[in-house]
């Protein structure tokens, strides 16, 4: 017997040409700086976030947190505020989410199948939307008229549907073959099965992706929080943050400083940042690998 | 098309939908009539009141107000001031919360769309104008005889001519001000005074002198910048301009104003072209020639302005008495322990020893719907009482005397041991404002010069005696608009204004030569600056016309 013919490992596909790893290597470059510039004013944060108020003051404070202390974490997480912002951002943010996804994706559905009546115009009503809007007043007095003022109904049902992100879907659902959904048809289930138990489970990865868009958006908003909520405890914690930084440097007149509207601590501001943006941060990773994934698992047989 | 009852009847439709959408009833007329009869508007007022009077409403009432949420001490719901405010004058206050950050817009939406709360405070002067036309406040000059406390205080610190000042086209008012005794000056420059002593300089008192210490200062450290600037937001230079303005005789910086009253001329002179203007930026252009003064000063961020003082890279900066407390010195005593920052009293210049400012602070807007409310009589004597009378600004300040504060014989306040201020009692665990709700900036402004300074500082209260001996300018005569010419005005103002803030910077920088002013001036021309002094004087006259 021939021993040890050992199949040397071989890379699999055809050897790259040379024109193929010059593009790697710039392409590696060009990223690589793209990531620092983008991580390090995230990495300073995190830093300052963990220094002494003096150090960051006198512009000593980079990537390396010094005088390091969690004095500031402990100060900003014992602030029963914090708290109940924090609380209102992530309801607020659970809440519309679920009901943009859905709303976008019944609408999406609908607007993909081309034998609808009044397809065009329904498309019109939503693009014409991305253009037109009524306004900063208009818009105040329709909501506050509809008594909605001070409650989560003016958070998460103006902005429910982004225009945008219909479209995407809409795009989406017309990529879906209509033989898929006429031999469901066939084995006999209705339209809301058709969506639920075919579309639905092809449809992950941009379900994902949408959920992450509008998650991310309502996370982060505070404008419509800031128009039509007039507690404090109330406000979702972007406007805490807001108020934080913005707050002294807001000031119109001279006498605004003396009042004690100076800066907050900068230390104090890095922190609230820091934990603003752990949750998403966390979230990310999960959603990340639906971007990847391949889309049609099931395809028409036969 | 259409028969003519058709249309006639779609063009009255059209009218009263566009009135209907007009959202706060445009009623500028006939205030005068409404103002005597108040007979429906007296439930739960006091038939006595008056200056030494605590308010106590004879029956329970609350009312509305917008409130400005400050960072530094969010909003509590069980702050003593609330109960204690409850406690002695009846009335409990229903806060809107605003952060702010975002005041002034959420004041101009709320105010805009009608639905504002009856009383609306930390509105500065002149930023109630907007308002007027649309008829949403009220010209409250029609009602200062229920508010004896501010009449008293105007009468006695002469505030005539600073109240004339926001007088509308219609000779009324329409801001209730926060009014200080006297002109009270916060913002000047702060000096390395261990550097000062090292090279055996005085604390420059002109700015000659300061051109002479930061000379000596760049002589002995080169490679350093002695003099930065820094709150340069709204306005570019804006502290630093408006600190040496004074000097010179002249409004700049984030005291810029296009108009500047000539008292010799007796007219008004447009500020941007003023000789004293120049003066100004020459000599600051010569300390950019020589390397005095940090070119990045104008635009460069608060942050990195105090970095470079805390690393010893710049020795002036400018100052007031809560940045120095709690910004420059804690942050030097880390990083140089051995220096020793002073805010020194505001050099004066050409102008001689004068202090400028008005005596006018942020106050108060009534909304147009207090005035059919049936307390309304009630509520104006609340605002007299705890915003203009000294028992209730003493109470908005201090607290409540034995909790927070005890006043021994002489009348002088001492914070309890345990309550802490602006830094007053360091020792002090708990926080006047944050936990208790007192000077909080809604509520705690103007005054006596005796209650201010009862929260300054000895350092603090030497700097204010020290310009309290310079001379006050009068105020200078109002020139109101009526509708058009303010929107006119409005139309050539803002270009203007950004012209001479663009030019003056070029010119400081060196970017532009002073040779090349009249050149700038004929600039101005074209921008129609003259069309707008014009107009300026015009409005002058015709209130002086009116009015004298």
């Amino acid at each position: 017997m021939t021993v040890g013919t050992r199949n040397r490992q071989r890379p699999r596909g055809p050897r790259p040409t040379r024109g193929y790893r010059i593009f790697q290597a710039v392409n590696g470059v060009i990223l690589t700086v793209v990531v620092i510039v983008t991580l390090y004013p995230f990495v300073n944060i995190v830093a300052r976030s963990l220094s002494e108020e003096h150090y960051i003051v006198a512009g000593q404070v980079s990537l390396i947190p010094r005088g390091f202390n969690l004095e500031t974490y402990r100060l900003v997480l014992s602030d029963s505020i914090f708290w109940t912002n924090y609380r209102n951002t992530v309801v607020y943010t659970v809440v519309a989410t679920l009901i943009s996804i859905v709303l976008t994706t019944c609408y999406a559905y609908v607007l993909s199948k081309k034998q609808l009546k009044g397809r065009t115009a329904l498309v019109g009503i939503a693009v014409f939307t991305m253009f037109f809007s009524g306004g900063l007043i208009p818009n105040y007095v329709l909501i506050t008229s509809l008594g909605l003022r001070n409650s989560i109904l003016a958070i998460v049902l103006p902005n429910a549907i982004n225009v945008f992100n219909l479209l995407v879907m809409k795009a989406f659902f017309e990529s879906l073959p209509v033989e898929l959904e006429e031999a469901a048809a066939v084995d006999g289930l209705s339209t809301y099965g058709i969506l639920l138990r075919i579309v639905m489970p092809l449809s992950k990865a941009v379900i994902a992706t949408m959920v992450l868009f509008y998650a991310v958006s309502f996370w982060n908003s505070w404008f419509a929080a800031f128009l039509y909520l007039d507690r404090a405890d109330l406000f979702p914690v972007t406007i805490y943050l807001r108020n934080l930084i913005a707050g002294a440097t807001g000031a119109t007149s001279a006498g605004a400083a003396a009042d004690g509207l100076t800066q907050a601590a900068a230390s104090i501001q890095s922190v609230t940042i820091v934990l603003t943006v752990i949750p998403i941060l966390l979230v990310y990773p999960f959603i990340q690998r639906y971007f990847v994934s391949g889309v049609m698992l099931g395809a028409v047989k036969g | 098309m259409f028969p003519r009852s058709r249309r006639r009847a779609a063009a009255v439709a059209a009218v009263v939908l566009t009135l209907a959408l007009t959202v706060s009833g445009c009623d500028s007329g006939n205030d005068s009539s409404d103002a005597n009869d108040l007979s429906g508007n007296r439930a739960g007022a006091m038939a006595d009141f008056g200056v030494g009077t605590q308010f106590k409403a004879t029956e329970p009432l609350s009312f509305s107000i917008l409130h400005l949420n400050n960072a530094n001490y969010p909003e509590k719901k069980d702050w003593l001031f609330w109960s204690e405010l409850t406690k002695r004058t009846g009335v409990t206050l229903q806060p809107t919360d605003v952060p702010g950050s975002d005041y002034e817009k959420k004041r101009s939406l709320i105010v805009g769309s009608g639905d504002a709360p009856f009383i609306i405070p930390k509105t500065y002067p002149g930023s109630e104008t907007p308002f007027v036309a649309s008829g949403a406040i009220l010209p409250v000059s029609d009602y200062i005889d229920l508010m004896p406390n501010l009449k008293d205080k105007i009468a006695k610190w002469n505030l005539q001519a600073d109240m004339d000042s926001l007088r509308q086209e219609n000779g009324k008012y329409y801001l209730l001000p926060g009014v200080h005794q006297d002109v009270w000056v916060d913002y000047s420059l702060a000096v390395r005074t261990d550097i000062l002593d090292k090279l055996h300089l005085q604390i420059p008192k002109t700015w000659d002198q300061l051109h002479d210490v930061l000379k000596a200062m760049k002589a002995a450290y080169p490679t350093v910048y002695p003099f930065t600037g820094r709150w340069n937001i709204p306005q570019a230079g804006g502290s630093l301009l408006s600190t040496m303005g004074q000097a010179y005789g002249t409004n700049a910086g984030w005291s810029y104003q296009n108009a500047t009253w000539d008292a010799t001329a007796q007219k008004f002179v447009f500020t941007g072209a003023m000789d004293q203007y120049k003066q100004m930026l020459q000599e600051l252009n010569t300390f950019v020639k020589e390397g005095l003064i940090d070119p990045e000063s104008f635009t460069q961020s608060d942050e990195v302005a105090q970095q470079k003082l805390a690393s010893g890279k710049a020795f002036v900066i400018p100052s007031n008495a809560q940045s120095l407390v709690n910004e420059y010195r804690p942050a030097l005593a880390k990083t140089i322990p051995s220096a020793k920052l002073v805010k020194i009293p505001v050099p004066s210049g050409p102008a001689g020893e004068v202090k400028v400012g008005s005596r006018l602070e942020n106050g108060i807007m009534i909304s147009k719907k207090a005035r059919d409310s049936k307390n309304f009589v009630a509520m104006m004597q609340f605002i007299d009482w705890l915003w203009y009378s000294d028992a209730g600004e003493e109470f908005a300040k201090w607290g409540v005397e034995g909790t927070t504060y005890t006043k021994d014989a002489a009348g002088k306040r001492t914070l309890t041991p345990d309550v802490n201020v602006v830094g007053l009692n360091p020792k002090g665990t708990k926080l006047l404002q944050k936990d208790f709700g007192f000077f909080n900036g809604v509520f705690a402004y103007g005054g006596s010069t005796e209650l201010l300074e009862s929260f300054f500082s000895p350092e603090e209260q030497e700097f204010q005696k020290a310009m309290a001996a310079k001379k006050t300018l009068a105020v200078p005569p109002p020139f109101p608009f009526n509708s058009e010419e303010r929107e006119q005005a409005t139309l050539w103002e803002t270009p203007l204004k950004d012209y001479v803030t663009q030019m003056s910077l070029q010119f400081i920088l060196g970017k532009r030569d002073l040779s090349e002013w009249d050149a700038y001036v004929a600039e101005l021309k074209g921008k129609k600056m003259d069309s707008y002094m014009d107009l300026v004087n015009k409005a002058y006259e015709r209130y002086k016309s009116d009015h004298s």
